[in-house]
């Protein structure tokens, strides 16, 4: 199905034709079979194997997309059989698509008969024993056993995928091949959780077999954490793991590995993942704002941001308070946290306190032009007031400091929001003053 | 529900019109004669049949009954052949372009032909000019109200803008985006538009600004946060950040693309979840521009075509969309080949990819953002092909802003399968039975290509036809525990066949009509022509305005107006007595006489005579012509320079090598002296200038004229190069160095 070219080459319009010619034959639906069988026996004969192999798995995608179960089941019964008679070497290709429809129909027509699907799979092993299916068939029948709740099939799955040595060995497949493993391993951690809760109910007869999930998985999840990608899943229980085994030097040094090696993707959940552990081991708030600082520089408008705002106003540094009002700016310029009562009300404290108007100022300047029709807009203003009026207060003080009167016309409706304006009002006075006093010199 | 407008469709080019050669039915293996005859006599009746009868039809006597023509039959009258509107197109074509297509160079005309080919067979196969969709839905802003408005091209060559109010049953209210008035962003290839609509239904919309581009704009979206701000890109690879208030900011302008070398000129801008940065795709790719800072920078890549997004080989961009009402952080990116779901956060590893497996590219997109805890729906849209897909999928919750990106909250996934929806032509086998033609027609209509499509509540969704059909179709959800699978075609409810039954009818009615484009073309002056040039000088000249005098006195007299310039000459003197009757006359007399035979045994005599004389003369002549080109290559050396002094001398500034082509026969001083017989007025170049004979072409005149003028005993070859050869002897230098133009040679120092 994938073999498209860019730009389309031409045999594609050809093969739409005759789809639509044929398929406004079969409307009826008692003839529906009889019909299926003449087209399919018409198009075998006539038109080319490869063709017609073509022309069946265009029949097969239009079924499975219009949710035609039946139908799709019979056409790839159908091309099988086609499949059967053509006896050209290529079988790599059709034995992945005949595994994806399948299993495709299997789920739905079937509603996750399991036995059915087992047997199915089963087949497809026999049918395919060249490299793909070896390893991803293994993997997302694991997968599909673990959606349905049965994990020790998955597992059994998995081990056997491992050990199973056929056809050449290539690069893609020793990836694949340590994927498996480290998807056993979460298995393996999985179980070392269950067995953990019932060890924290002061049962110690499983402490034995728990250490031995514990080595595998720490095994298997050590491995693919080395390959540069992004493995949150398996990074998170890799240190789990150390950290209940009290291995913090371990559990430090393979978070700063996936957060700082150049060779992994810049990923935010890296640097987030170093801060939680930090916190959680109580350690330095400069080592907790360093940590910060770089998921700011990556994500201005991450949630730890508002967390960032909060430590760096505590701090008595000059720079670090500069620092804050920035964040906070910055998290606001983001349209996600337009309606968020807690950053308005930071913001809103910030701009309160009276001390560095000068610092506003310099943050307000370059969002003068578009944050009065971002956030303080007459709409806005009229569905917050609707919607949350902790959130209108907060951003009519907001906007009453920094637009002054302008501000005004924007809240003139609502009684109560002016009352409240006008408490706050000196400050917008002083604001005001300085930029004229900053003009002035 | 497809609605007509009143214009007529134009046909789009076909694959046939540039693979085959004139007649699509021609190319194909011919059956035999007589079989071929009557297809044409049953399929073509009146092109057939139809001259005859015209022919004939005042001969007939049909009885005393008042004779009846009906002037609107049954078939359309475009049922001929398909190429006949083209015929006098050509010929208007060629009537305008006779007087320079001589003058183009046939390589460079070939060059420039067989580039628009390409052109034309590229965008057959793949045109990305309607890249995200042409059909919007305005959900109504009012509590109340229950007409949304529907927002698309119109027209014959889509060059109106519709806003068509849509009733509907409104389930859910509010929604919508920021900003009481729509901000509608219209572009066409060198112009953009930004209209305003207001919330409220009954208010007319009114433009705004436009813009003009000198190179097609590829790409015109409107902010989704700030009101009257659009991103604009143009096929010279600059983007834009148009706003209303400030104006236009160029962002970056960079004609190559991103990561690695592609041909195509397609640009695309959309926005991200903050205001101020502004995403920025060709096909290898996005980028994130900050509009911030300086052009070019602060930007990161956000998705590149390769590895990390496991792209195939040859695999590209074709449209990327902010999907910032669903989640503020993401971005699909569609490709020939898959869908990808991208976020901010993370950027150049996808969230989410799946393998569309659409017959043709998705050109346009459409998200409807579920409710809290609710999928959120994604429709992709191919233009060719029709296909419409609609997938749903759920990433994190919205508004928790938890952890970036996927795996620690819930991966982004598709929910449950993607459903195909049925194409605007599927209805065809809905409408009742037609008459073969009409459903020919029918099929092409309802086959064209689609030029957006839009869900709009509850559960439409509306798709827009390059041949400007609106169709809108209801979403019915299915239930999850109904285990009854669809049927394959499910037959429309009486309300949908009803309404298709009523838009036959009004195709009909259009179809009745003939074809707007069959017409011959009409070619004003005005376009060919400045106003300036067609202006009429202000004050009449002497003459005319003694012309008019006279006119006016003759008209007061009652009298006749007679000619002013020379004398008034007597009456027409009687044609003289032919003494030679021609032979027709000559022969109808002998065989009047009986003497026929004899006439005809004179003629083949004389003739024999007459030829062999002919013959004779030929040869002398030509003997002749040796004698002068040898003498007049002995005299080349000193006739040049007088020809190049009188070259310098004419006051026309024409190209030198030009004139060499063309001596400037009436310039001449002999020739000016004596007033040139008919003939020789009639072939000098000024002659044949002033009535707009290309320069290519006054020697075939020449030459024709020559041959026709052959019987007349004066010097028969006088014109062309011959001409120039007896002029020789007499010093006429001007010809003769004009008729060895090969022999000029440049001189240097002069």
């Amino acid at each position: 199905c994938k073999k498209g070219k860019w730009p389309l080459s031409s045999p594609v319009l050809r093969r739409e034709k005759f789809f639509i010619f044929v398929f406004s034959g079969s409307c009826l639906a008692f003839v529906y079979g009889m019909v299926c069988l003449y087209v399919c026996m018409q198009i075998f004969s006539t038109v080319g194997s490869q063709k017609s192999k073509e022309v069946c798995l265009s029949y097969i995608q239009d079924a499975m997309l219009r949710k035609q179960w039946k139908r799709a089941a019979e056409f790839l019964t159908f091309y099988i059989e086609s499949l059967e008679k053509d006896f050209s070497t290529e079988y790599m290709g059709p034995s992945e698509v005949i595994w994806r429809i399948g299993a495709e129909i299997l789920c739905h027509r079937f509603h996750n008969n399991m036995k059915e699907f087992s047997s199915f799979i089963e087949q497809m092993k026999t049918l395919g024993v060249k490299r793909y299916l070896k390893v991803s068939v293994c993997l997302e029948h694991a997968f599909h056993l673990l959606c349905n709740g049965q994990i020790d099939e998955a597992y059994q799955n998995l081990s056997l995928a491992e050990s199973w040595r056929f056809g050449e060995q290539t690069a893609i497949q020793d990836k694949e091949m340590k994927l498996i493993q480290a998807y056993r391993g979460l298995l393996d951690y999985y179980s070392w959780s269950k067995q953990k809760n019932i060890l924290l109910e002061h049962d110690l007869s499983v402490e034995q077999e728990m250490h031995g999930c514990f080595r595998k998985a720490a095994m298997n999840l050590k491995e693919i954490i080395k390959i540069p990608g992004v493995w949150d899943l398996f990074v998170k229980c890799y240190v789990d793991l150390l950290e209940f085994y009290g291995d913090y030097s371990e559990a430090r040094e393979v978070l700063n590995e996936y957060a700082y090696n150049s060779k992994f993707p810049a990923n935010p959940n890296a640097h987030v993942y170093l801060y939680q552990f930090l916190k959680r081991h109580g350690e330095s708030k400069k080592s907790l704002l360093s940590a910060l600082k770089i998921l700011h520089d990556i994500v201005p408008s991450h949630e730890l941001m508002i967390d960032f705002h909060i430590m760096l106003q505590k701090s008595k540094k000059r720079k670090k308070r500069r620092l804050g009002l920035e964040v906070i700016f910055a998290v606001l310029d983001y349209a996600g946290w337009k309606e968020n009562v807690k950053a308005w009300s930071c913001l809103a404290r910030q701009v309160k306190q009276i001390k560095h108007l000068d610092w506003i100022k310099q943050e307000w300047d370059p969002r003068r032009d578009w944050w009065p029709a971002f956030h303080f807009s007459r709409y806005s203003a009229k569905r917050n007031w609707q919607e949350n009026e902790s959130l209108s207060y907060e951003k009519a003080l907001v906007a009453g400091i920094l637009l002054g009167k302008g501000c005004k016309a924007q809240v003139k409706r609502f009684r109560i929001l002016k009352k409240f304006l006008n408490k706050h009002n000196p400050v917008y006075l002083r604001l005001s003053g300085l930029s004229d006093s900053s003009v002035q010199p | 529900m497809p609605s007509l407008p009143a214009g007529s469709w134009v046909p789009s080019v076909t694959p046939q019109d540039i693979l085959y050669r004139g007649d699509s039915c021609t190319s194909q293996p011919l059956p035999v004669l007589p079989t071929q005859l009557s297809h044409f006599f049953v399929d073509h009746p009146e092109d057939a049949f139809g001259s005859l009868g015209k022919l004939l039809h005042q001969n007939f006597y049909l009885g005393d009954s008042k004779l009846r023509v009906s002037v609107h039959s049954g078939l359309p009258p475009c049922s001929g052949c398909p190429r006949k509107n083209l015929v006098p197109r050509l010929r208007w074509f060629s009537h305008l372009a006779r007087d320079w297509l001589f003058e183009v160079p046939l390589g460079l005309l070939a060059d420039c032909v067989h580039e628009d080919l390409l052109l034309q067979w590229a965008s057959l196969l793949f045109d990305d000019s309607p890249t995200g969709g042409a059909l919007a839905w305005l959900p109504p802003k009012d509590v109340g109200a229950r007409t949304g408005r529907l927002v698309y091209p119109g027209g014959q060559a889509m060059n109106h803008l519709c806003i068509l109010p849509h009733g509907v049953a409104l389930r859910r209210g509010g929604g919508g985006r920021e900003g009481v008035p729509y901000f509608v962003g219209v572009r066409s290839d060198y112009h953009c538009g930004v209209w305003r609509v207001p919330g409220r239904t009954g208010a007319a919309p009114t433009p705004l600004q436009v813009i003009r581009t000198s190179v097609p704009a590829s790409c015109l979206t409107v902010s989704p946060h700030l009101p009257g701000e659009l991103a604009v890109c143009t096929q010279s690879g600059a983007v834009y950040l148009w706003s209303v208030e400030t104006g236009l900011q160029r962002l970056r302008h960079d004609p190559q693309t991103m990561f690695f070398r592609d041909h195509s000129p397609w640009r695309w801008s959309d926005f991200t979840a903050h205001p101020r940065v502004l995403s920025c795709a060709d096909r290898t790719g996005l980028q994130c521009l900050d509009t911030r800072v300086s052009p070019g920078g602060c930007h990161f890549d956000l998705f590149k075509v390769g590895e990390e997004a496991g792209c195939q080989q040859g695999e590209r961009v074709v449209l990327p969309m902010y999907l910032g009402r669903a989640y503020p952080s993401q971005h699909l990116v569609t490709t020939q080949f898959s869908v990808y779901v991208l976020d901010e956060r993370l950027p150049l590893v996808p969230v989410l990819k799946w393998a569309h497996m659409m017959k043709a590219p998705p050109l346009f997109a459409h998200l409807t953002p579920g409710g809290p805890g609710r999928s959120h729906k994604v429709l992709l849209g191919a233009s060719r092909t029709q296909e419409l897909l609609l997938l749903q999928y759920r990433g994190e919750k919205r508004g928790a802003l938890g952890p970036p990106c996927w795996g620690s909250q819930s991966a982004c996934q598709l929910v449950g399968t993607p459903q195909k929806l049925h194409s605007v032509s599927s209805c065809l086998q809905h409408l009742p039975a037609q008459l073969p033609h009409r459903h020919r027609l029918l099929q092409q209509r309802l086959s064209a290509p689609a030029a957006g499509g839009c869900p709009a509540p509850p559960g439409g969704l509306g798709v827009l036809g390059r041949g400007q059909d609106v169709s809108w179709k209801v979403l019915v959800p299915e239930e999850a525990e109904c285990p009854q699978e669809p049927s394959a075609n499910p037959q429309p409810s009486p309300a949908a066949a009803l309404r298709y039954r009523r838009w036959l009818k009004a195709f009909s009615k259009v179809c009745g009509q003939p074809p707007r484009h069959t017409r011959p073309p009409t070619f004003g002056q005005k376009r060919l022509f400045t106003r300036k040039e067609l202006e009429e000088p202000s004050a009449p000249s002497a003459l005319q305005g003694q012309a008019r005098r006279w006119l006016r006195q003759a008209m007061r007299d009652g009298g006749c107006l007679q000619r002013w310039d020379p004398p008034p000459s007597a009456l027409p003197e009687p044609p003289e007595p032919a003494e030679d009757p021609d032979p027709l006359s000559a022969r109808l007399t002998a065989s009047w006489c009986g003497d026929w035979d004899g006439w005809w045994e004179g003629r083949m005599s004389s003739s024999l005579a007459q030829r062999q004389r002919a013959l004779r003369e030929r040869r002398r002549r030509q003997k002749r012509a040796r004698g002068r080109r040898s003498l007049s290559a002995s005299f080349t050396s000193s006739l040049t320079y007088q020809s190049e002094l009188s070259e310098l001398s004419d006051p026309d500034t024409a190209p030198p090598p030009r004139r060499e082509a063309s001596p400037p026969l009436g310039t001449s001083p002999p020739a000016a002296a004596t007033p040139p017989s008919p003939e020789e007025a009639l072939l000098s170049s000024q002659s044949l200038r002033s009535r707009g004979i290309p320069k290519e072409r006054r020697k075939t005149l020449r030459d024709y004229l020559a041959v026709w003028a052959d019987g007349p005993p004066e010097p028969p070859e006088l014109p062309g190069s011959q001409a120039s050869q007896l002029c020789i002897p007499s010093s006429q230098s001007q010809l003769s160095s004009a008729s060895q133009p090969r022999r000029k040679r440049p001189r240097m120092g002069f």
